[in-house]
């Protein structure tokens, strides 16, 4: 059977009715644990035109959360500041490559990646699955208030310009895009490449192949806990938080994307709430999402919202 | 300018061999147990622990087609990074009722990060002032045995057997010879020192890091690296080469990496990257497929 025209897709995810209910009794329980933050230079990866500090955060459950943080040696006033989220099996990058444009950048490694997996630590493959037939207890809850509790270390920063703010990244990083650009209005501009955590019951569906496929691997062993793992991917789903988003927010995808299959992000992107949207659909292009040529406008974007 | 990775080592040959009969002197030791959630209707999933030089335990997965064999085997050697999966992210996992796959976790990744735990970035300089404690030395042997076991598997059509992945594919092809094909996709280990020095993004950058901080080391890491340039290894190469090298001008493009190309010999086919993991992608598939003698490629449904 030929597959339908990405574009007009329609999203099988639906959502909770208690979703900004349960939300919101996770920031409730977040903001009750103080941030700690603990900053140290990283010599090492430090060069003549970015100091690379290591950085070290409290989030949901104590968890200690690593990040990388990149400054500019050069600049005059304040900052404005570029989150970059990491993928799903990559490894946090150290974004010098921002710093040497005039910002600050930030790359947390949400628990269970390395240098955040002391406490919690359920692998690849297994973290999309893990404990995943209850809300309250899924390994994403925490993992989302990692990313969007960089947000608070940049306010905490002196250096940091609190009105210029703005988030990136692609795959499992583009979805923690649209989660934080949703739930932290601190954000100010948001771009997200071919968005993971998007859409996920229509995902596996849609393509067989990991990482979205551990939960095929998973229903397939415990079928009878389908509609738990439906309820709580509902809560977790990026097509549920992107509504509440209000800043300018660029989504870019591939049309020939076998991780993120390409109607999940015309479902995401449709859900955005800000009336400042754009979206880039590139034919020809699998899970890269026409990084390559795209990166430009990534860069102008955040000029434009960011330093103009 | 000369420096020590623009010369193969005088013993090079030796160093390798060393390092092979340091690996044949340890019992691979293999633990094989089933898992249950990775397998299909398609195919059997194992979780594999064998030893390698150190000693060192090591991990892999690999899935056995259901039905008589013996089938076609891709051995699927790591990226640079702390996870690997049963197959490579975007796979169409309906390959497995095609192929025995194996994906070999080195020490420091994942599933083998006792006692030792990679750093990315950190793993590319661990060691690198010594080129008997480079840990990429132990990686490569790691990757050997892993070879040695997936050849050793009644199931595998030793006539067709494909190492596939960067550097690591094709160093693990100069080593055993068993190999009939390999698709590799250097990034890591040709001419190392001077590539560095024309990237600032990682993990090459960690060679810069390196040597910025410790910039009376460069002469020891330029030393070590030479034993991994591929230059080196490549007229070792027997299997039918897919080299995937970078677009035309770029650092790892098909000129930069011609002396490569030009030591591999004839059994190659270059193929410069379109930026597209979809093009890329669906070029490296229909190869493998005509080269295992199948008609019909099994791919994504995002590619159909």
């Amino acid at each position: 059977m030929a597959r339908r025209v990405p574009d007009q897709y329609i999203t099988k995810v639906k959502k909770p009715n208690d979703f900004d209910a349960f939300w919101q009794g996770v920031l409730e329980q977040a903001a009750k644990i103080p941030l700690d933050p603990q900053v140290t230079l990283d010599p090492l990866r430090s060069s003549e035109d970015v100091d690379v500090y290591n950085v070290y955060y409290t989030s949901l459950d104590q968890v200690r959360i690593f990040a990388w943080y990149c400054v500019p040696k050069q600049r005059q006033g304040r900052l404005p500041a570029i989150l970059t989220m990491p993928g799903y099996i990559s490894d946090p990058p150290i974004s010098k490559e921002w710093a040497r444009l005039g910002y600050a950048a930030l790359t947390p490694a949400p628990r269970g990646k390395i240098r955040s997996n002391r406490q919690v630590n359920p692998g690849y493959p297994n973290l999309l699955t893990h404990n995943i037939v209850d809300r309250h207890t899924y390994v994403y809850r925490g993992f989302f208030v990692d990313a969007w509790r960089t947000v608070d270390f940049l306010l905490g920063r002196e250096e940091i310009d609190p009105q210029r703010i703005g988030v990136t990244g692609g795959s499992q990083g583009g979805g923690l895009t649209i989660t934080t650009a949703a739930m932290r209005p601190e954000i100010k501009a948001a771009v997200a490449g071919a968005p993971y955590l998007t859409g996920f019951i229509d995902a596996i569906a849609l393509e067989r192949t990991y990482p979205y496929d551990e939960i095929n691997d998973y229903l397939r062993l415990y079928p009878q806990q389908r509609p738990q793992v439906e309820e709580t991917l509902a809560y977790f789903d990026g097509i549920n938080f992107a509504d509440k988003i209000r800043c300018p927010t660029m989504v870019y995808i591939g049309l020939q994307d076998n991780v993120c299959p390409p109607e999940t992000g015309y479902a995401v992107f449709n859900a955005i709430g800000s009336r400042d949207k754009q979206l880039y659909a590139y034919d020809g292009h699998g899970h890269d999402s026409g990084r390559y040529q795209h990166n430009t406008l990534v860069e102008q974007f955040f000029h434009t919202h960011l330093k103009a | 300018m000369t420096t020590a990775s623009n010369h193969k080592p005088a013993d090079f040959e030796s160093y390798w061999s060393s390092t092979l009969a340091e690996l044949s002197q340890i019992s691979p030791a293999p633990v094989v147990e089933p898992m249950p959630i990775r397998t299909t209707s398609d195919a059997t999933m194992y979780g594999v622990r064998l030893t390698s030089i150190g000693p060192y335990r090591l991990f892999g997965y690999l899935s056995i087609p259901r039905g008589r064999g013996p089938f076609p085997a891709i051995y699927q050697l790591p990226n640079y990074g702390s996870v690997v999966e049963p197959l490579p992210q975007g796979t169409a996992l309906a390959k497995r009722r095609r192929y025995v796959t194996f994906a070999i976790a080195v020490r420091g990744q994942r599933n083998a990060d006792q006692p030792f735990a990679a750093t990315f970035p950190g793993l590319l300089t661990e060691g690198i002032e010594d080129s008997l404690g480079y840990i990429y030395r132990g990686i490569v042997a790691d990757c050997c045995r892993g070879a040695e076991y997936l050849l050793s598997r009644p199931e595998v059509d030793t006539g067709r057997v494909t190492a596939a992945g960067s550097d690591l594919a094709l160093i693990t092809a100069a080593l055993d010879p068993r190999f009939s094909h390999t698709i590799s996709a250097p990034g890591l280990f040709f001419d190392t020192c001077a590539v560095a020095a024309k990237t600032k993004g990682y993990p090459l950058e960690e060679i810069n890091d390196y040597l910025r901080y410790r910039p009376e080391s460069r002469a020891k890491v330029e030393k070590t690296l030479a034993y991994f340039d591929l230059r080196w290894f490549a007229p070792q190469v027997k299997a039918t080469t897919l080299l995937v090298s970078g677009a035309k001008g770029e650092l790892l493009g098909p000129e930069a990496l011609h002396p490569l190309i030009e030591a591999l010999g004839s059994q190659i086919t270059v193929y410069e990257t379109q930026h597209s993991s979809y093009k890329d992608g669906l070029y490296a598939e229909r190869w493998l497929t005509r080269q295992m003698g199948f008609r019909q490629a099994i791919l994504p449904a995002a590619w159909r």
